[in-house]
This record gives C-alpha cells, structure tokens and sequence, in this order.
C-alpha cells in the first residue's frame, strides 16, 4: 500500500471545487492519459488510464465511484478499481478529497500489483507523486 | 598506423556508427538502456600532411537495435515508436555535423579536437580514436545533451529520463584510398 498526501489550489469557492471533484467527467481527464469510457450514474464511471513510460506504456481500465461524500464537510472519497489490460496487475485507489475554500487536500492510499510493482515500491510511490503532483496542476485549472 | 596518405571516404558499407543511451530518474528501473544505430551517415578522413575528419549523420536515420533494463523486453513495436519519437520530439530531422579542428596522431592513437552541430548549436568537442594496423577505426565520443541545448527527453511525469549524456561509437573499415588510375574509372 503507497500512501500519499498532497494538496492543491484552485483560487475557487468551496462550492465551486465541490461540484468539479464530484463531476467525474470532468475529474477524470485530470489525470494524465485518464478517459472515461462510460457513465453508468452521477457517482460511478467506467474509466481508463494510459501510462506512457517512453516507448512503452501500460493501460489500466476499470471503473471511478464515489464511494462516500460528505456535503457539510466537503469531504468525499473516489474509488478506482482497474486492471491492467493485457497484464495479470491492477491498480485500486481511495482517493480521498477535504476541500476548503480556494482548494483542498487529497490523501491517496493505492494498491498496485503486477508488472508495474515490478519496479518496486520506491518507484511507483515516486511515479505516483509525480502523477498526482501533475493531477493537481490540472484541478487548479478545473 | 594504417592510414595512408589521400583522402579516405567512409559510410555504412565500412563499419558502425552506434548511439548508446542510459537512464536516469526515480523510475530509471522503468525504462531500458538503448543500442541505437545510425543507418545512414558518411565520413570523410583526409591524410595530407596533417589529419582532419568530417562526418554527416542523417538524423533520420537512427534504429533501435537493442534494449536492456526495463520492466518488459522490448518488441519490435516499441523500436519503431522510439525511432519515432527520436525523429519527432529529440533530433527533429536537424543536421548533425561533425568537423575536427585538430587531429594529433600518436601511434595508433588519434586525438581529435572539433565542433559538433547538434539541434542547430554548434559546441566543442573531443574524444579519442585507435586506427589499427589494418585500417579498422575504433573509438566513442561522449556527447552531453545539455551542452547542446537540448532537454534530456523524459517520461513518466519527469520520473524517467534518458542520461544526458550519451556515447557515440565508431567501428569502421577506413578503405584504402583508391589509386588515380581508379579514381576516374
């Protein structure tokens, strides 16, 4: 399990930042390479993800749900669940979102296997770092 | 040494021109470390009373021919998408040029001293060369990307890099330079 913190700005009403994190269409594109695939209701998507590692890369494909929100508090919790197509791994995530106003925090406990754990725990904490840290500069352009 | 005098022509009909790459980055084990040949490129070693080479590389015409590391082997897919991104976000299809400003011979050895163009930045450069008795040519040259301008090229969020600095090799033949009578047939 790599456990991550980060937090990000927006600049934006609590409101506002509210609505967007829970807007999976528009959440999921936040993430490099991630599409939704389908929305099957307002709380869960079938979604894809694309890691490009030079001339290789890796596709996770799985569902997005929010899985617990909390409107007074504007906390919320995303789940991804995916596997990696063509590969034996997957990749699960509890995406957790505590907004305040102008931004928020975003605590991620992941849980990666197969191939991409191949590389070691070091690695995929850094790369997932690296992913959020990118996933945040786009929330704050959300 | 086994250079005669005259001036010899050199492509790759003679030898090799290799690009080797290593990585670099909190996910370096991600990635592979690559054996990349330039398939089409031509030199020219002209043997007066001094020494001076010259060499064009075609900049499209690099092929992955090896990779070791990484987390998967690499196919044939994955080659054809470096060469790709080679022609595309690294070389750009910008002249490569190489011309020595001072070759000084000491046995079998060559120090060469020269200017190398690279992404349309010219910067000095030197390395050593062995010319064995039998006219073969050996000898790499360590070219450091940033010396060039050039950003290292990265994936994975910045978390995979290529090394900035890479070596080029040569393991050529240098033909006799032909008599007079042959030159013009």
């Amino acid at each position: 399990m790599v456990e991550l913190d980060h937090t990000f700005s927006t600049g934006k009403p609590t409101d506002y930042n509210w609505d967007a994190i829970l807007d999976l269409d528009r959440i999921i594109p936040c993430v490099e390479g991630g599409k939704v695939i389908e929305r099957e209701s307002p709380s869960l998507a079938k979604a894809e993800i694309k890691v490009k590692m030079g001339a290789m890369s890796m596709t996770f494909r799985g569902t997005v749900e929010v899985v617990e929100r909390d409107d007074d508090a504007h906390r919320a919790v995303l789940q991804v669940k995916s596997k990696d197509v063509g590969g034996q791994g997957y990749a699960n995530a509890d995406v957790a979102f505590t907004l305040s106003d102008g931004g928020g925090d975003i605590h991620t406990a992941a849980q990666i296997n197969g191939k991409a754990a191949s590389m070691g725990e070091g690695v995929v904490s850094s790369v997932l770092d690296a992913l959020i840290n990118d996933f945040t500069t786009k929330l704050a352009k959300i | 040494m086994g250079l005669d005098s005259g001036t010899h022509t050199l492509g790759p009909g003679d030898g090799t021109l290799t690009v080797l790459t290593g990585k670099g980055g909190a996910a370096a084990k991600a990635g592979h470390n690559l054996v990349i040949e330039v398939t089409r490129w031509s030199a020219k070693v002209e043997v007066e009373e001094g020494i001076s080479m010259a060499l064009m590389a075609d900049p499209r015409s690099l092929r992955v021919v090896d990779g070791s590391g990484g987390i998967s082997p690499l196919g044939d897919e994955e080659k054809q998408g470096i060469k790709q991104t080679i022609d595309e976000e690294v070389l750009k299809g910008l002249p490569i040029r190489f011309r020595s400003s001072s070759v000084h011979a000491a046995g079998s050895r060559l120090d060469v001293q020269g200017e190398l163009e690279l992404m349309k930045v010219r910067h000095p450069i030197e390395f050593a060369l062995n010319v064995g008795d039998d006219g073969r040519l050996t000898g790499s040259a360590m070219v450091k990307q940033t010396d060039w301008k050039m950003k290292p090229f990265s994936a994975l969020f910045g978390t995979l890099k290529v090394a900035d600095v890479v070596e080029v090799t040569i393991d050529a033949l240098i033909p006799a330079v032909a008599p007079v009578g042959e030159r013009h047939g």
